[in-house]
């Protein structure tokens, strides 16, 4: 019988702090068990900014995912994001040992910290070091270089790292409750967990994570990550832009967002008007809807724009074979699809957390994606399963090396 | 009457001469011409060819009859000869000269062979040498590395100050993949801007000021190499900038080298806004990278002129503290100094800005053929990197410039208190349609 564990994956976001509580069983299943929400308060761009309120949201989310899971929640894996988060690839190597000239787990050891040698600035830490692929002797491609003989062992990693301080506040906020962090992961490699299959891992292609205040990204190509990124753009700023731009309060805009937002031009009848009822503190107001697509079409087209050069720097597009995957919760916004296509030229999915099963209101929602990839994250550096042990153990000793020192 | 030498006196204005010798002399000779800076130039060769192409204002063939006009083949023997030659002709060039800078590249055959006639002329001349040699690369061989090592030797004995760069570290002032023409560009501005410090240096007035006896006591004697780096920087963040730059000269190998200095010069110049905080700044940046032996002398200066760049300068050399004795100079050279004229109208303790006055005042035109006029402000305090501008009066207009104050005229809403996201210049919290000017 396999063995089950429960894993909790929170999320402490611009818009909502999340908790998903899961079953995970090392054959791979993962089945949600209930899902806490709150919505956030203190939180800007994913990082904290008043520490009190963000803590009681998080204490709210937490206790309705015990509500809801009848599970008493002990440890979490935490999802960490902000334009703090930095990342780049390096390639470390190891001379073998002349006697035995068998590379063993010392020697890959030793190439992981050779790679993790660099220089950062000195308030950063690795938050990942995620390997690419081994060469031994040159020969490229290597994916488990235990057991092979060769005199040279060389490694590309791929490196997340951020600001310490800025990511032990979060930590923080959910040690108050005497609650564990088990470990810290960047959002969009959480999100990749549930959003994308090997295969598409292997044919390369693009998470982007829109959330409320930032929007992650991450490369994979053959089957291992080649980049990542946090810009920090999300829902909040097309809001804020609504706001600005049709002069009416931000929750007005909000909602208007959400309701008759759409990012494609052209479609609105000439002169059409949404007319937003008075409400305390409103009179009311008609806006034009042709204003409020061209508002949330530039900024999402800049936000492309943007997204698509920093991938293009890395990994030529022709390589992208899967295409884009967009999650978050602004992925529900209306016509995003047709304009990321227009701008990154590639197929673009919308997506929200696969395989998995428990109640479909939540793995259906791409705004849980990060959180529900968190739970599979978790099972993934547990698990001691043959097809996700290696890509796990690695994980697993990338999390062991980033000490949270209290 | 007291007599001080003309080139130790702040209010003459004092005849700098750059004398290129060599091909790689004529080279930097050529592109100091065109660079617009305020020294006469010479270029000396034996080669006619190389002569005949350059643009020095004034230009003198050596030994017509030793080598035919065809040069000294490397070989430093028949440069000497060269030299022996036109002697007379080299006195001439560098007659009435106060500061003589001897560009020249060693290891061939008229640098090697006619730099200490050119050396013995400029003493002869009264003026004070400051030499400016580069050592061969290392591919060209023992040969020309050991005719180099002679050459520099004869310079070393002779010259008050010799600033010794060695060819194979220029190389790594550009990128690998740079063009040889860029390579040889590149080092040949390096030495240009090494000679604009000099006179800024030298020019410029402040609390806390170098001037010539400190850069001579810093580059006296030895054949060691020399530290050099300079940097300009405007905006917010000058200082840091600069020192940046400066750092970043290969000639200091990112401050690296800057701990083996027995002595070093720094300057550091801005105009009326630079503030002690930003020179503090700077010099402790500096002082981070070098030993307690060495010996600094420090210079700090402002030029009335607001919108002048901060600007930093490191002179120093490797190895022991240079000697405190002076070089042995004939004797003739101590009695023919200048006498020390009347106060003129430009008094001497503020020379800033003399630059302007001249030039409304005669809005002549500023040919680089300059007979050796011995009235002249104080060179560019700012390297002026003007093209050819023979022939043409330099617009100056004052330069003052009302500082533009930046205020926030876009609305960031509800990110006004936040930390800006800044990509790419662009503030990103300012509503895309805003910044883009997308009014439907």
């Amino acid at each position: 019988m396999a063995r089950e564990d429960i894993h909790v994956g929170l999320e402490v976001g611009t818009t909502k702090v999340c908790a998903v509580v899961a079953e995970c069983r090392d054959d791979g299943d993962v089945r949600i068990l209930g899902v806490g929400e709150a919505p956030s308060r203190g939180v800007r761009k994913g990082e904290i900014v008043d520490f009190e309120n963000a803590s009681k949201c998080v204490h709210e989310a937490l206790s309705d995912a015990e509500d809801k899971s009848d599970v008493e929640i002990k440890s979490v894996w935490l999802a960490v994001t902000g334009s703090h988060i930095q990342s780049f690839n390096n390639r470390g190597s190891v001379a073998i040992a002349e006697d035995s000239g068998e590379i063993t787990e010392q020697e890959i050891q030793e190439v992981e910290y050779k790679a993790k040698e660099i220089s950062l600035p000195k308030e950063n830490a690795i938050l990942h070091s995620i390997i690419q692929h081994y060469y031994v002797d040159g020969q490229e491609g290597v994916l488990n270089p235990m057991g092979m003989l060769g005199t040279r062992l060389e490694a590309d990693f791929h490196i997340i790292h951020g600001v310490m301080t800025r990511i032990q506040n979060t930590i923080r906020c959910v040690r108050e409750f005497h609650i564990e962090v088990e470990d810290v992961v960047v959002n969009a490699l959480a999100s990749a967990q549930v959003v994308l299959d090997p295969h598409q891992k292997e044919a390369g292609a693009v998470v982007v994570d829109i959330g409320g205040g930032v929007t992650d990204f991450i490369v994979y190509l053959d089957g291992s990550v080649r980049h990542s990124g946090v810009l920090a753009v999300g829902g909040d700023h097309i809001t804020n832009d609504i706001s600005i731009g049709l002069r009416i309060p931000i929750t007005r805009a909000e909602k208007l967002k959400i309701e008759e937002g759409s990012a494609v031009l052209g479609q609105a009848l000439p002169g059409e008007k949404i007319i937003l009822k008075n409400d305390t503190g409103f009179s009311g107001k008609e806006v034009e809807r042709e204003m409020l697509n061209t508002i949330i079409h530039a900024r999402l087209e800049e936000l492309f724009t943007l997204l698509r050069k920093r991938i293009v720097d890395q990994v030529p597009e022709h390589l992208l074979g899967a295409g884009v995957m967009l999650t978050g919760g602004c992925s529900m916004i209306r016509g995003i699809r047709e304009i990321a296509e227009s701008v990154f030229e590639m197929p673009v999915t919308l997506t929200r957390a696969q395989a998995v099963s428990g109640p479909t209101s939540a793995f259906e929602n791409p705004q849980f994606s990060t959180c529900i990839g968190l739970t599979k994250y978790a099972q993934a550096v547990r698990s001691e399963m043959p097809e996700e042990s290696f890509f796990g153990r690695i994980l697993r000793k990338a999390g062991r090396k980033f000490r949270l020192p209290f | 009457m007291i007599t001080i030498p003309r080139y130790l006196d702040r209010s003459a204005n004092p005849v700098v001469r750059l004398v290129g010798l060599g091909n790689a002399g004529v080279n930097l000779a050529d592109r100091i011409t065109m660079s617009g800076l305020n020294v006469d130039v010479v270029a000396m060769n034996s080669d006619q060819q190389s002569l005949s192409s350059s643009v020095a204002p004034v230009r003198v063939a050596l030994g017509p009859l030793a080598t035919r006009g065809l040069g000294a083949g490397g070989d430093p023997e028949i440069g000497a000869d060269a030299a022996r030659e036109s002697q007379a002709e080299i006195e001439e060039a560098l007659a009435g000269a106060d500061i003589v800078f001897l560009a020249a590249g060693l290891g061939g055959g008229t640098a090697s062979g006619a730099a200490a006639a050119v050396a013995d002329a400029a003493r002869g001349a009264g003026a004070l040498l400051i030499a400016m040699v580069t050592s061969p690369f290392a591919f060209e061989g023992r040969r020309r590395a050991a005719q180099a090592a002679a050459g520099l030797a004869d310079i070393v004995a002779r010259a008050d100050a010799v600033i010794h760069f060695d060819n194979d570290r220029m190389a790594d002032l550009t990128a690998p993949r740079a063009g040889v023409s860029e390579t040889f560009a590149a080092c040949d501005e390096l030495l240009g801007s090494c000679v604009q410090a000099f006179s800024r240096l030298m020019a410029a007035p402040g609390p806390m000021s170098v001037g010539l006896p400190d850069l001579i006591s810093v580059l006296r004697g030895g054949d060691a190499e020399c530290l050099f780096g300079t940097a300009e920087a405007r905006g917010d963040n000058r200082a840091h900038e600069a020192l940046e730059v400066a750092l970043r000269s290969p000639l200091l190998d990112r401050g690296r080298l800057l701990d083996q200095a027995g002595a070093l010069l720094i300057h550091v110049s801005g105009p009326p806004s630079f503030s002690f905080a930003e020179a503090d700044a700077v010099l402790n940046g500096i002082s981070k990278h070098i030993n307690e032996e060495t010996l600094v002398h420090l210079g700090v200066s402002t030029v009335d002129d607001p919108s002048a760049p901060v600007s930093l300068t490191l002179i120093g050399k490797c190895g022991a503290t240079a000697r405190v004795e002076p070089v042995q100079r004939p004797a003739a050279r101590k009695t023919a100094p200048v006498e020390v004229r009347p106060v003129e109208p430009v008094p001497a303790a503020q020379p800033p800005e003399p630059e302007h006055q001249e030039e409304f005042a005669s809005p002549e035109p500023a040919p680089p053929p300059r007979p050796a006029v011995v009235d002249r402000p104080p060179p560019p305090e700012r390297p002026s990197r003007v093209a050819p501008d023979a022939g043409k009066p330099k617009p100056t207009p004052p330069k003052v410039r009302q500082e533009t104050l930046q205020f926030e005229p876009v609305a960031r809403g509800r990110f006004e208190k936040s930390e800006p996201t800044i990509v790419e210049g662009e503030d990103l919290d300012v509503p895309t349609f805003l910044r883009r000017n997308k009014k439907h």
